[in-house]
């Protein structure tokens, strides 16, 4: 079983477009959105017979206001500033370290588990199957919600031996793409020919050189910009990250999305799209 | 007064209108803070003379082997398994710690202190039109932005106006970022995946009670939706910014976009006017 991941560092730039046509093309495959809180790729594989599980990770400190002698202490010491001034505890400031349950002299504090959120797993006319998760607004632990969905995710595709994961990734550099790279075969970096986009390009790919992975570039849009489109080339080939292809800037992509379609279901984009698919097979060595 | 500039979505359009406002109010003593430290990228449309750096840190625990007795308080009080005592000594984890400082409160010998653990750069540079701009920048291969953007926040309180550029999604680094706002403006843009992530955003801001209000990017006229989606998120519609192949192309290159799109100005100015009217 082999992994794709999807993703770009910088927002917008084309990852769930570009992701979710792949599982188009693919024969038989596993979609997942590690983008746990802003999760597109349902939009446009519309899953159905959903499977629905709470997640919970870390606690939340709850004050007994009642045993509660208003010393203080469990103020003084939150480094989160998760207590106000009439003792009680700001569930979305509280990242349920326990230090308060610890010290507090009259044991007025305990623990409680949070819910984060939730993850689904689902079927759909693209997909064998598709897993997604939305955190609650606010949450942290986004890094081991991801973990989560990959986890089931991969036991699924062994368990049913399906060859290969497709995962649209979510933007950024922090937790919850770390946590999205584990175990990943090939990263395809989606860019377009921004300043920006190219920025962000460069410290994502940073990130999967440290980690020692697979990369693959794909420039979208590549024609509003063919000078940094040029550049961004160059830095590539300098990186020897390899270069799947360029695609146009297409009102056919546009409007797929606005009528919430997957782009590659299109005839005219399938013929953009699947040549960078069969780069991204061949940089896999198959699948 | 802060406004924190926000979106569900990533590539809204965000570090264009909080960079834009920046340009528009720098002679008021502005500040911009670039709070997305993931990936910063409002320093790419100004240039400043000079550039101050600084070294965030946070804490995270370091144990005094001579002193350590191995009795496993420390693990046992860690909630985040960021520490765990093997045969000879104690392990840290240091991307596991939350820098809570129980473990260095509860160790029953004094065997751990607190030290610094650097996870990027503040910048900092005074503008040609007196304005200010803070850039947040976190380590490549650091999992933990919020405290970066706490930091970031804590600069230059004293500007009459702050814009926060925060970053995408809603999780605990955009509530860090939009916290102690006086207002946060939400940039969408008219697609399914816009709206949909616009309306998580939407309930992020509600439950920290900050007033908020909507901007429409690379809108196309769409009228039915707006008012559609006003209703449905209770926020007004503070802008509506048309699609302009020139305004993109510019942004890409990361050219003057109140030049290239010179309608941008006056938007812009009726939306502080607008945000300035809903504060009052």
């Amino acid at each position: 079983m082999k992994e794709i991941l999807v993703i770009s560092g910088k927002g917008g730039t084309g990852k769930t477009s570009i992701s979710s046509s792949f599982i188009h093309l693919a024969d038989n495959c596993i979609a997942c959105d590690y983008d746990v809180d802003a999760s597109n790729l349902p939009i446009l594989l519309k899953p159905y017979d959903l499977l629905s599980f709470d997640f919970s990770a870390g606690d939340t400190a709850a004050i007994d206001s009642e045993i509660c002698n208003r010393c203080g202490l469990c103020a003084d010491i939150c480094r989160f500033n998760a207590i106000d001034s009439e003792y009680k505890v700001i569930p979305l400031f509280c990242e349920g370290c326990g230090f308060c349950v610890e010290i507090c002299p009259v044991q007025a504090i305990k623990l409680r588990a949070r819910s984060s959120g939730r993850w689904f797993s689902g079927l759909s006319r693209q997909a064998t199957a598709v897993f997604f998760a939305e955190l609650h607004p606010g949450e942290e632990n986004s890094g081991k919600l991801v973990a989560k969905v990959k986890t089931r995710a991969r036991k699924t595709a062994e368990q049913d031996k399906i060859p290969l994961i497709i995962a649209d990734g979510p933007p950024g550099i922090g937790c919850a793409v770390i946590s999205s790279m584990v175990g990943v075969d090939l990263v395809v970096l989606v860019t377009e020919p921004s300043r920006s986009g190219f920025h962000d390009l460069q410290r994502v790919s940073e990130l999967i050189r440290e980690r020692s992975l697979k990369g693959g570039l794909i420039i979208n849009k590549w024609d509003l910009n063919p000078e940094v489109c040029n550049e961004i080339e160059d830095w590539a080939q300098e990186n020897e990250l390899p270069l799947l292809g360029r695609l146009p800037f297409s009102v056919l992509i546009a409007q797929s999305i606005a009528n919430a379609r997957i782009p590659a279901e299109n005839n005219e984009l399938r013929e953009m799209i699947f040549p960078l698919w069969e780069k991204v097979i061949e940089q896999l060595d198959g699948v | 007064m802060q406004i924190a500039v926000a979106s569900g979505k990533g590539g809204t359009g965000k570090t264009l209108i909080s960079g834009c406002l920046m340009k528009i109010l720098e002679e008021e003593n502005a500040a911009l803070i670039d709070a997305d430290v993931e990936e910063p990228n409002a320093g790419l449309f100004f240039t400043p003379a000079s550039l101050e750096r600084n070294t965030v840190h946070r804490l995270v625990p370091e144990i005094d082997p001579d002193a350590c007795v191995l009795c496993g308080k420390c693990a046992e009080a860690c909630r985040f398994n960021a520490l765990v005592v093997i045969a000879d000594k104690v392990l840290v984890f240091k991307e596991l710690c939350h820098s809570c400082g129980a473990c260095a409160y509860l160790c029953p010998h004094g065997a751990i202190k607190e030290k610094e653990h650097s996870i990027g750069v503040i910048e900092e540079a005074r503008l040609p039109g007196n304005g200010t701009l803070v850039i947040g920048r976190l380590t490549v291969g650091e999992a933990q932005s919020p405290p970066l953007i706490k930091a970031a926040k804590q600069r230059n309180t004293q500007s009459a106006v702050r814009i926060i550029d925060c970053p995408p999604g809603t999780t605990c680094a955009m509530i860090e970022a939009i916290s102690d706002s006086d207002y946060c403006i939400l940039v969408t843009e008219p697609t399914p995946f816009g709206l949909h992530d616009l309306e998580l955003s939407v309930e992020a801001v509600r439950m920290l009670g900050i007033p908020g209000g909507l901007v429409i990017n690379r809108w196309q006229g769409e009228e039915k939706e707006l008012t559609c989606l006003s209703r449905k998120t209770g926020f007004p519609i503070l802008a509506c910014i048309p699609f302009s192949k020139e305004l993109a192309q510019t942004y890409m290159q990361g050219g003057e976009a109140l030049e290239a799109f010179p309608a941008l100005r006056s938007i812009l100015k009726d939306l502080i006017k607008r945000v300035k009217e809903e504060l009052s």
